[in-house]
């Protein structure tokens, strides 16, 4: 799952025929002086400021503002641009217009296993948060397409009437289109407003997942997806983004502040019983990492030296079950790089490393492994008759 | 008994390289349980109509490549499986297409990232047409002793060690595929192993889910037990507890679920899997899943490893109750042949080799040129002079010794176009040919004629003086054996126009407070002929061998140096007549005089 920010995502909604308020992105406020000399709508509009990025409760942090002239909204985006909010600092603003609206709905269409669903409901804002049971929702199967009646037929249910109903239907298929052309996982629309000037039924705000997997078959997705968690990706996470992009195979790498046991497992599945198992036991994560499909050595090994880079770790996790075709000795090849680069910047020093693997090459890759006690590390290793997760149990033991 | 593949499995593999890998991996375990082969042919179009060869003991095995699946099905009636491993953004076209095929039956696929849609659609279809479709992400399927469909079950030690050349009693359901290893492992140890076991794939919707399986392995009377490997996100382990809850079922369910450390990370946190991922409103959480897996009467142990005894004790009481036998081991099992390689590193055989070399060898990081590593000659300053010291003569040669070869090579690296070498080059790439075949063309007239002389006067001019022949001992020795004095003569230089190069080198190595007996020795010699003629002088070729001789080069060798620096002039040629593109060039009729017969008639054919 992909999250994109605001702007893409009104840009791809916009795409397919869902009106959106009028909207620019920018990056200064000089970019907004120019674009206000160019764009008549935002000398005349009330606008609302918001910084365009991966944040939660921006409202809380002074990152809206509303009921804004350009002038204001210059001032707002000079004062937003460069501000830091813990990991993450603000490069871009995006300015729309203020839409006048009364009444506020609801509508998202979402991912199931046999298809999709959408959902509807004649409140929104917080408002449909705490009346969730007021949401209707027409479910869909892969390759069906809603009909205008079966549409009309749930907003209905959801208690819009009169002409409002096929409007909404109208505006729910526009949804289902966008959602089923872009490969959306998750889309939606809180509040969808009535505009009061002409009566349309108007997007105020997007929620847009969509699957990065299907990037391939989109050259218009030129925009960045945004980390889903509310923070942005660092600079070692960033990196190793980079070179799983490159590679056959994956590494994955997050970090998670203030832990002190370091996560270097294989495995898409294992590597979460492993992060469980010292959740567990009591231990505090200090990441999330796991490679697999049997990626290149120098993956592994870049992977490996941001692992080392944690701050104040105490135990590194280089679990793993029986792989299928990962070359054990290889990968560990560039595990034990990573670690003596590591060990010669000074970061090994009261580090314990676990060791547990099985798989093709297991027998020369542990043997790789024993052998750095010889070059002074701290390591412990186990074959695969040592249970997955016991390394877990013994790393934590003595604490 | 199994589900899914069993005997009569037959595959056709959709995929090239990466599929080929599969293939090898479904060998070696057809190999294991002493079965032919399943993989009856591949469909990838780039290789259409070739095969691909597949190790199977210690033969090959030929398979087919066709273009599509109609091809394949048509000319392999028996294939009812098939095995996808093509890129994600073919996927699903080649997914429908073997689903759409009336043969097959089973459709696995193991390529990753598939955009979610396509897997909806993939699923749905199947699901339609009565078809399994297993994956995406799928490490694939194995029922032990009778068909491996994937890469699952690993290497093949692991095979053995998991005793999957023989039924057991516990099915197995995952999404993660190192973990399916790591599942079946533990069955063959805590109890007597698996009958299938099945990696779903780890995507948020697998185009089959925990409960189609389970009702498939609730209908085999082998299995008794189902393990099944959960993870956070999507609903398929609610579904399956849902399924085992519904009525009372022949099978026991175990399972474990991860995704517990999400309650202590940050929320919308990405793991490993596509799927792994809880909903926005908690649902699909791990602690949800393992509660309704509990909830349902399956024995969920609390971590994942308290799984191997629980199922040691599943297994011990199915022993008790007589529901299952103690498994009879096969006495013996076919080894996987070892590659040479491996073998050699055990010594178990030895290998007669077939070259001998005393000079190199880059099996390493790098080349070592004589056992020194060439980074590190570098490093510590050594030139091209000292790596031809080491690969001509396998020893490191002093500075001054380097020094003369420097200039050696730079006083013969080119002696003009016309010089038959030079010539030769120049033809050739006037021809349109390359750089090796048109250097080569000047290459060849080096000889007897043209800067082969090197060597033999250096052999020549050694003999006198390991001889201690005075000039003239020497001069009737060589007119009564070998004729003409190689090194000595030259076709336009003479003692009043001398060869410049010459001078150069002899005062230079003149210069130099080293011991030079052959220089010595062949500028004497010099001295007697250069009276009886005029151009009977020691020329460059000579110079060079005296020199080279001195140093202590081998004889043999010594051609070496004015191939290797005439080298330089001749891509030289080559690369100039390249860049001004010239054209084929042919003989003016006036530079050759006919002097073949006047034209006459042909007499008959007797």
């Amino acid at each position: 799952m992909a999250k994109v920010l605001e702007g893409p995502g009104m840009g791809l909604m916009k795409k397919w025929g869902i009106h959106v308020p009028n909207y620019v992105v920018v990056t200064s406020a000089e970019e907004l002086t120019k674009l206000g000399q160019a764009n008549e709508w935002l000398k005349h509009s009330k606008l609302v400021a918001k910084a365009h990025e991966a944040l939660g409760s921006r409202f809380k942090l002074g990152l809206v503002k509303v009921g804004l002239d350009l002038n204001g909204a210059i001032a707002a985006t000079k004062e937003m641009v460069g501000r830091q909010v813990g990991s993450i600092t603000v490069t871009q603003v995006i300015i729309s217009e203020m839409i006048a609206h009364k009444e506020e709905y609801y509508c998202a269409v979402k991912s199931t296993r046999e298809g999709s669903e959408v959902l509807v409901a004649n409140c929104g804002g917080i408002e449909v948060e705490s009346n969730w049971d007021r949401v209707k929702r027409l479910t869909l199967e892969i390759g069906q397409q809603p009909s205008p009646e079966a549409l009309e037929k749930v907003a209905k249910e959801a208690g819009f009437t009169g002409p409002l109903s096929k409007k909404m239907a109208d505006f729910a298929g526009k949804m289902f289109i966008c959602f089923d052309n872009e490969d959306a996982q998750y889309l939606e629309v809180n509040p969808v407003v009535t505009r009061e000037s002409d009566g349309e039924l108007v997007a105020l705000d997007a929620v847009t997942l969509l699957d990065g997997d299907a990037k391939f078959r989109h050259p218009d997705w030129n925009f960045q997806f945004a980390a889903e968690f509310g923070r942005a990706y660092s600079k070692n996470e960033m990196e190793v983004m980079a070179v799983d992009s490159k590679i056959k195979g994956s590494v994955k790498f997050i970090e998670i502040p203030g832990g002190d046991t370091a996560m270097l497992p294989a495995g898409g599945g294992a590597s979460v019983y492993y992060s469980d198992a010292v959740v567990a036991r009591g231990g505090k994560l200090a990441n999330y990492a796991e490679y697999s499909g049997d990626p290149p050595d120098w993956a592994v090994e870049v992977l490996t030296e941001k692992v080392c880079t944690l701050p104040g770790i105490k135990n590194i996790i280089v679990g793993g079950a029986i792989a299928n075709f990962t070359d054990v000795k290889k990968t560990f090849g560039g595990i034990i790089n990573g670690f003596r680069k590591a060990k010669a910047d000074g970061k090994m020093k009261d580090v314990k490393i676990w060791v547990r693997r099985g798989g093709p090459r297991e027998k020369e890759g542990l043997d790789a492994m024993r052998a750095l006690k010889d070059e002074g590390f701290d390591i412990h290793v186990f074959d695969r008759n040592t249970p997955l997760t016991d390394i877990v149990d013994k790393a934590l033991q003595k604490q | 008994m199994s589900i899914l593949v069993n005997k009569d499995t037959r595959v056709v593999i959709q995929g090239g390289q990466a599929g080929v890998n599969a293939a090898r991996r479904m060998a070696e375990f057809c190999y294991l349980i002493k079965r032919p082969l399943n993989v009856e042919a591949f469909v990838y179009p780039p290789d259409a109509g070739k095969t691909n060869e597949i190790p199977y003991g210690s033969g090959l095995i030929a398979i087919p490549i066709y273009k599509t699946i109609a091809e394949a099905t048509k000319n392999h009636s028996t294939i009812n499986t098939s095995l996808v491993y093509i890129g994600a953004d073919r996927a699903m076209k080649g997914g429908m297409e073997a689903l759409d095929d009336s043969h097959i039956k089973v459709v696995s696929m193991i390529t990753e990232g598939v955009p979610e849609k396509d897997a909806k659609i993939l699923g749905a279809h199947a699901r339609k047409l009565g078809k399994v479709f297993n994956g995406p992400s799928s490490i694939g399927i194995v029922s032990a002793g009778a068909c491996r469909l994937g890469v699952i079950g690993g290497a093949f030690d692991n095979l053995v060690l998991s005793k999957l050349y023989r039924e057991g009693s516990f099915g197995v359901i995952t999404k993660s595929g190192g973990l399916s290893n790591e599942i079946i492992w533990i069955c063959s140890q805590f109890a007597d192993g698996i009958t299938t076991a099945i990696g779903i794939g780890g995507d948020a919707f697998p185009g089959t889910d925990y409960v189609s399986y389970l009702e498939m392995f609730e209908n085999d009377p082998q299995t008794k037990a189902v393990v099944i490997v959960g993870e956070m996100g999507g609903d398929l382990e609610e579904r399956a507890a849902e399924w085992y809850g519904a009525k009372k079922r022949r099978v026991k369910l175990m399972a474990v679920v991860s995704g517990f450390c999400q309650e202590s990370l940050p929320k919308g946190m990405k793991f490993g899997h596509a799927g792994a991922k809880e909903g926005m409103k908690g649902e699909g959480s791990a602690r949800a899943k393992s509660d309704a897996l509990k909830k349902s009467g399956a024995i969920v142990p609390a971590t994942f490893g308290a799984l191997g005894p629980a199922i040691k004790d599943a297994y011990q009481e199915m022993l008790k109750s007589g529901q299952v036998k103690e498994p009879v081991e096969p006495v013996s099992l076919p080894k996987l042949p070892k590659t040479v390689e491996e073998a050699m590193k055990a010594d178990e055989v030895m290998v007669a080799p077939l070259i001998r070399t005393t000079i190199s060898d880059d099996r390493g990081d790098e080349p070592c040129y004589v056992g020194y590593p060439a980074s590190e000659l570098i490093n510590k300053g050594y030139e091209i002079p000292h790596v031809v010291g080491l690969l001509w003569d396998k020893r490191l040669i002093s500075k001054q010794e380097a020094e003369i070869i420097k200039r050696i090579m730079m006083l013969s690296a080119d002696h003009g176009p016309c010089v038959s070498g030079a010539l030769g080059t120049i033809i050739a790439a006037c021809a349109g040919i390359g750089m090796s075949q048109s250097v080569a063309a000047g290459l060849i007239m080096i000889g007897p004629r043209f800067g082969g002389a090197v060597t033999d006067a250096g052999r020549y001019f050694k003999y006198a003086v390991d001889n201690k022949m005075t000039v003239d001992e020497f001069l009737v020795y060589m007119k009564k054996n070998h004729g003409p004095v190689p090194g000595i003569g030259h076709r336009v230089k003479s003692l009043r126009n001398p060869d410049k190069r010459v001078k150069e080198l002899v005062g230079y190595v003149k210069s130099l407070n080293m011991k030079t007996p052959c220089l010595d020795f062949a500028l004497e010699v010099e001295k007697i002929t250069s009276v009886k003629k005029d151009n009977l002088i020691l020329n460059v070729d000579g110079t060079m061998a005296a020199v080279l001789v001195d140093i202590g080069f081998p004889v043999d060798s010594l051609n070496g140096f004015f191939i290797l620096s005439r080298t330089i002039g001749l891509i030289g040629h080559w690369v100039d007549q390249k860049r001004q593109d010239s054209r084929l060039i042919r003989l003016f009729d006036y530079l050759v005089n006919y002097a073949a017969p006047k034209r006459r008639e042909v007499p008959p054919l007797k």
